[in-house]
């Protein structure tokens, strides 16, 4: 029986650690999600991961401080790094940092598995060798089909309406998240006494 | 990390309209101020002001299908889809208003990240969902049918009289004079206070990593 790799995702976008989460948990791999380099630093510590994922843009930490800080600790550990918008300068400075591979949003789930089996080979190959960059997957630009172009159409004259309903619910989302908000922190107030 | 990296967000097309519609819009405005309070305002006759205002009018209507027909002949439609998942939309859209009311005084860095197809975030999104397709739309209508009440007067006790269609047409006057305010204010709130002013005459917003 084979222990089943373990990668911790990190980005403060919940929707990006879903999204390695469905596409890997499938595929028999564990996804264990940190939102900040603060809390996946914690996580390295108390846990052996097979890969990191890291977002750059990241609230305190950036993405490149996680990856040093884990690759002076772990250095035969791979950290992939997710980046909306790779620019050469920071390339540069992961390659430096000796970071695996890049993974560039949008994400596709053949990017996530794809860099996730590559990084898996990293570990157990050769760790100076980086993962080849994922293409970040093309932007649907070609003509869409009839049922594209109605969808398209469709989707253009709802929008005011569905704008102006999330207009209109705006507010008492806002207070029903407040008073959410309040009940919780009263009611911690009163467990701590 | 000061890295920043160049994206096409606003084409040719998107940038002539926006460049003609806020010169047209600050003309109806001041013109259309001129027009209200006759008796205060001295900038030019009436008359001068009335034709002024029904020209510039028309050409904003004409403005306004170069920009429709872009988005509806192009994939930048996208740019336009809502949000269709609820949860999503609220989420996006508080992380939005806590960056702007708080976060962007601490330099937090900004939840939306910028694309070509997104270049909205969530409040912007919905905003402009409702200002290009409902409202500006609506005050184009109200506009014509005030410019020709006889011809149009069908249609103008349909809406329920003159004084609606005046008042609705007064009403998104006031709307668009506070949108063009605040829309100079919210535009300096990039990485440097003339960026996006600066990309809506290049086409390319920087964005850090």
């Amino acid at each position: 029986m084979t222990t089943q790799a373990r990668f911790l995702v990190v980005d403060d976008d919940p929707v990006v650690a879903r999204s390695f989460d469905r596409v890997l948990s499938g595929k028999g791999y564990a996804v264990i999600t940190a939102r900040d380099g603060p809390e996946a630093l914690e996580k390295l510590a108390r846990e052996d991961y097979d890969a990191v994922f890291t977002d750059i843009r990241m609230p305190g930490m950036d993405g490149l401080e996680v990856a040093a800080r884990i690759k002076a600790t772990r250095p035969w550990l791979p950290v992939v790094i997710v980046t909306g918008y790779g620019s050469p300068a920071s390339e540069a400075r992961a390659k430096e940092i000796g970071v695996a591979g890049f993974l560039h949003k949008p994400l596709s789930p053949e990017m996530i598995e794809g860099s996730a089996r590559e990084a898996m080979t990293w570990k157990a190959a050769d760790r100076s060798a980086p993962v080849a960059a994922a293409k970040p997957a093309e932007p649907v630009a070609a003509a869409p089909g009839a049922g594209g172009i109605v969808k398209n159409l469709a989707l253009f004259v709802a929008a005011p309406f569905i704008g102006l309903a999330y207009a209109i619910a705006f507010p008492f989302v806002g207070l029903a998240l407040l008073a959410w908000y309040g009940y919780r922190a009263l009611v911690n107030k009163a467990g701590g006494r | 990390m000061t890295d920043m990296q160049r994206i096409y967000v606003h084409p040719l097309p998107v940038r002539i309209w926006h460049w003609a519609n806020a010169l047209g819009f600050i003309a109806l405005i001041l013109t259309g101020v001129q027009i209200r309070y006759v008796d205060l305002i001295g900038l030019m006759s009436f008359r001068a002001a009335v034709s002024l205002h029904n020209w510039v009018g028309w050409v904003l209507v004409g403005n306004f299908f170069i920009w429709l027909g872009f988005y509806l002949f192009t994939d930048k439609i996208r740019v336009y889809h809502p949000e269709l998942s609820p949860v999503k939309h609220f989420r996006d859209s508080f992380r939005q208003l806590q960056y702007y009311g708080y976060g962007i005084f601490k330099g937090d860095p900004n939840p939306h990240h910028l694309s070509a197809y997104h270049k909205f975030n969530a409040l912007q999104s919905m905003a402009y969902q409702i200002i290009m397709l409902l409202l500006v739309p609506l005050q184009f209508v109200t506009g014509v049918l005030l410019w020709d009440l006889k011809r149009f007067s069908g249609a103008v006790e349909f809406f329920g009289g003159v004084r609606v269609v005046d008042t609705v047409h007064v009403l998104l006057f006031i709307f668009f004079t506070a949108f063009i305010l605040v829309h100079p204010y919210l535009a300096s709130l990039g990485h440097t206070p003339s960026a996006h002013f600066k990309a809506m005459i290049t086409g390319y917003e920087e964005v850090d990593e």
